[in-house]
C-alpha cells in the first residue's frame, strides 16, 4: 500500500509444468498404455470379452453398466462392452487410411512444389488453396456423399480433407532444408536431386511430418466418428464409435449408451494428442 | 505504404475470387464424376415423384445429357448470374431453401464465435495468472476440448440441462435456451486452438522488455494484460479466424443435426441422404464464400492491425 514501487511477481506459469527432464512423463506413459489397449482391441478383440457384439439377450435389454455388462447393454441386450471393442478395428483402422492418405498424396504435393518450385509450386499452391477453401468437414461430407455411405469412404473423405495440411507443412520443411548449406555442398558434390531427396530433404522433413501425422490420426478419430454419428458409415449392425453414441441417443433412459462408446473416444483422442504432442517436444 | 497496400489488396481479392469459383469447380467434379447415383438416376427413384415431363425439364436445365464440362460450364455460368436452380426434393428454388436457413446458422455461428473468445480469453487470462496449479489445469483445458467430438459435448449438453435440469427442451430447438446451449457446443471445439494461440502469445509477449518497463512503473498485471498484452496477441487471433469459420461452418453440420435445429447444416445434411445435388453444390459453395471472404478480410485487416506485418504481393503458398 504504501510503497511506491511495486514489482508484480513475474507470472509463474512455465515452471510448475516443467518436471522431469529426462524420461517419458506419466501422462505420455498413460497415453501409450491406452493406444495400447486400442490397438490390441482392434486386433484381438475375441481376448477382451466373451460377448458377442451382435447377438444379444433381449432378456436383458437396456441393463446399466455392472460386473456382468461393464458398459450396460443396449435396445437388443447386446453387451455394449462387447460393441465398442468389436467396432475399435473399423474406426481406428478407417483414420489409419485417412492418415495414409493425407500423408502420401499430400507429402507427394508438398515434396514436388517445394522442390521442382516455379510453376509446378504455383499450380500445386493454388490447388492447396482450393482444397482450403473449402470448410474441411464440408468436403468430407461431398466426397463420402459421392462415393456412397461406407466407412472406407468416409475414411478416403476424411484423407482428402488432409492433404492440404500434409501438402503445407511438407512444402515448409522441403524449402526450409533445400536452401541449406549442406544441400548446396551434396549437390556440388554431383549429387542427383533424387540423392539429395532421399538422403537430405526427407530425414529433415520427418520428424515435424510424424508428429502432424500422429496428430492427424487423431483429428481422423473424431472427422470419421462425426461422418458415422450422421449415419454416412457403415450400417449398423457395424459397431462404428460414432453409429454407436448415434444409435444411442435415442435412448434418454440409458444414458450409458452414448457415454460408454463417447468415452472411449474422447481417451483415445486425447491419448494421441497427447503423444503427439510430447514427440512435438522431444527432440 | 498505401499504393503498395493497395495492389496488397487487389491481388488478394483477385486471388480470393479464383479460389472462389476453383472450389465451385472441384465441388461440381466431387459430385458429379464420381462415382455413386448420377442426377438421372436418383430423379427415376419414385420417391422423388416426378413425372416423366419434369424430369425432361431438370435433364434439359442442367444439361444432364450432355459431357460433363458442358455441364461444368452450364453450371459456372449460372452460378455466375446468381442462378442456383431448384431443389430435387421439394422443387424449391435452391436460393430460397438456403435463405430460410441461413440466418438460424448465421446467429448459431455469431453466437458460437463470441462464447469462443470469451471463454478462450478467460483460459488464457486463467492459464497466465493463476497459482501453478491452476494454471497448470486450465492449460490442459484446450487440449481436452480438442479431443471431444463435437455431437459428444451437444448430447452430453442435451442429458444435462434438457433432461435432467429441464434448462430447455429438446422440442423447441429454437428457443433462446436451446440456442445458447447449441452455440455452447459450436463454440467448445473453437475455443481450444484460440485459447492455446492466446496462451503462447500471452507467454511470449509478457516476456518482452516492455512488459517489465510497464511493470517497473507500477502497472499492475490486470492493467498491463489490457493494455499491452492484449494488442499484440490479437494479430495472431486475427489470422486464426480461417481455421475458426471452418469449424463454425462444418460444425453446424453436425450440431443442428445433434439439437434438431433448422438451418444450413440441416440443408447440407437433407440434400446428402437426398442426393439433392444442386442443393447440395450451392451450399458448399456458399460456405466457401463465406470462408475465403473472411480469410480476405482477416489478411486485409492483419496489416493495419500490427504494422509489424509485412504486406508482401508475390504468392505464398
Amino acid at each position: 500500500m504504501t510503497s511506491e514501487i511495486s514489482l508484480a511477481p513475474v507470472p509463474r506459469a512455465v515452471p510448475a509444468t516443467r518436471r522431469s527432464s529426462s524420461g517419458v512423463p506419466p501422462t505420455v506413459l498413460l497415453s501409450f498404455l491406452a493406444v495400447l489397449v486400442v490397438v490390441l482391441w482392434s486386433l484381438l478383440p475375441g481376448l477382451f470379452t466373451s460377448y458377442s457384439p451382435v447377438v444379444g439377450d433381449t432378456a436383458a435389454k437396456l441393463d446399466a453398466p455392472s460386473a456382468a455388462h461393464w458398459f450396460g447393454t443396449d435396445y437388443l441386450g447386446r453387451d455394449l462392452y462387447a460393441r465398442v471393442v468389436y467396432g475399435t478395428a473399423s474406426s481406428v483402422s478407417s483414420a489409419l487410411v485417412a492418415v495414409l492418405i493425407g500423408l502420401v498424396v499430400g507429402g507427394a504435393i508438398g515434396l514436388a512444389s517445394g522442390f521442382r518450385g516455379g510453376w509446378v509450386d504455383t499450380v500445386l499452391g493454388r490447388f492447396v488453396d482450393v482444397l482450403l477453401a473449402i470448410p474441411g468437414f464440408l468436403l468430407a461430407v461431398v466426397i463420402v456423399s459421392s462415393l456412397g455411405f461406407q466407412t472406407i469412404n468416409a475414411a478416403i473423405a476424411t484423407g482428402v480433407t488432409a492433404v492440404a495440411v500434409f501438402a503445407r507443412l511438407m512444402r515448409a520443411e522441403v524449402v526450409r532444408v533445400r536452401s541449406a548449406a549442406f544441400v548446396e555442398a551434396s549437390y556440388l558434390e554431383g549429387g542427383s536431386r533424387l540423392h539429395v531427396l532421399l538422403r537430405h530433404i526427407l530425414p529433415n522433413a520427418y520428424r515435424s511430418v510424424l508428429v502432424l501425422a500422429v496428430l492427424q490420426f487423431g483429428t481422423s478419430i473424431l472427422v470419421i466418428a462425426s461422418l458415422a454419428f450422421l449415419g454416412y458409415g457403415d450400417p449398423p449392425p457395424a459397431s462404428d464409435w460414432g453409429l454407436l453414441v448415434a444409435s444411442g441417443k435415442t435412448y434418454p433412459t440409458a444414458p450409458w449408451l452414448v457415454y460408454a462408446p463417447a468415452l472411449v473416444i474422447v481417451i483415445t483422442v486425447l491419448s494421441v494428442n497427447r503423444i503427439s504432442r510430447w514427440l512435438r517436444k522431444v527432440k | 505504404m498505401t499504393s503498395q497496400y493497395k495492389r496488397y489488396a487487389l491481388t488478394r481479392a483477385a486471388q480470393a475470387i479464383a479460389v472462389v469459383l476453383l472450389a465451385y469447380v472441384l465441388t461440381f467434379l466431387v459430385i458429379s464424376v464420381l462415382p455413386g447415383d448420377s442426377i438421372t438416376n436418383s430423379l427415376r427413384d419414385p420417391q422423388h415423384g416426378l413425372s416423366e415431363e419434369e424430369i425432361q425439364r431438370i435433364v434439359a436445365f442442367y444439361g444432364l445429357d450432355k459431357p460433363v464440362l458442358v455441364q461444368l460450364a452450364l453450371s459456372l455460368g449460372r452460378f455466375l448470374t446468381g442462378e442456383l436452380g431448384f431443389s430435387l426434393q421439394s422443387n424449391l428454388p435452391v436460393a430460397q431453401l438456403i435463405g430460410d436457413a441461413l440466418p438460424s446458422t448465421l446467429g448459431l455461428a455469431a453466437s458460437a464465435l463470441v462464447i469462443a473468445v470469451v471463454l478462450a480469453v478467460a483460459i488464457a487470462y486463467g492459464a497466465h495468472y493463476l497459482p501453478g496449479k491452476w494454471a497448470a489445469v486450465l492449460r490442459s483445458i484446450p487440449a481436452l476440448f480438442l479431443s471431444v467430438p463435437n455431437f459428444v459435448i451437444g448430447l452430453v449438453l442435451i442429458e444435462l440441462f434438457a433432461f435432467r435440469l429441464h434448462s430447455f427442451t429438446t422440442t423447441d430447438p429454437n428457443s433462446a435456451a436451446a440456442t445458447l446451449f447449441a452455440a455452447i457446443t459450436l463454440a467448445i471445439p473453437v475455443s481450444a486452438p484460440l485459447a492455446e494461440v492466446l496462451i503462447a502469445s500471452l507467454d511470449h509477449e509478457s516476456r518482452q522488455d516492455y512488459a517489465l518497463v510497464a511493470r517497473s512503473r507500477g502497472l499492475n498485471e490486470a492493467s498491463l494484460f489490457v493494455r499491452h498484452l492484449v494488442k499484440p496477441s490479437a494479430l495472431p487471433t486475427v489470422t486464426m479466424v480461417a481455421l475458426i469459420v471452418g469449424e463454425l461452418l462444418g460444425g453446424a453440420v453436425i450440431t443442428e443435426t445433434t439439437f434438431g435445429r433448422d438451418g444450413l447444416g440441416t440443408v447440407v445434411q437433407k440434400a446428402v441422404t437426398g442426393e439433392d445435388q444442386p442443393v447440395l453444390q450451392a451450399a458448399v459453395a456458399l460456405s466457401a464464400i463465406v470462408f475465403v471472404a473472411v480469410n480476405l478480410i482477416a489478411d486485409l485487416v492483419s496489416p493495419l492491425v500490427d504494422p509489424r506485418v509485412k504486406v508482401r504481393t508475390e504468392v505464398h503458398a
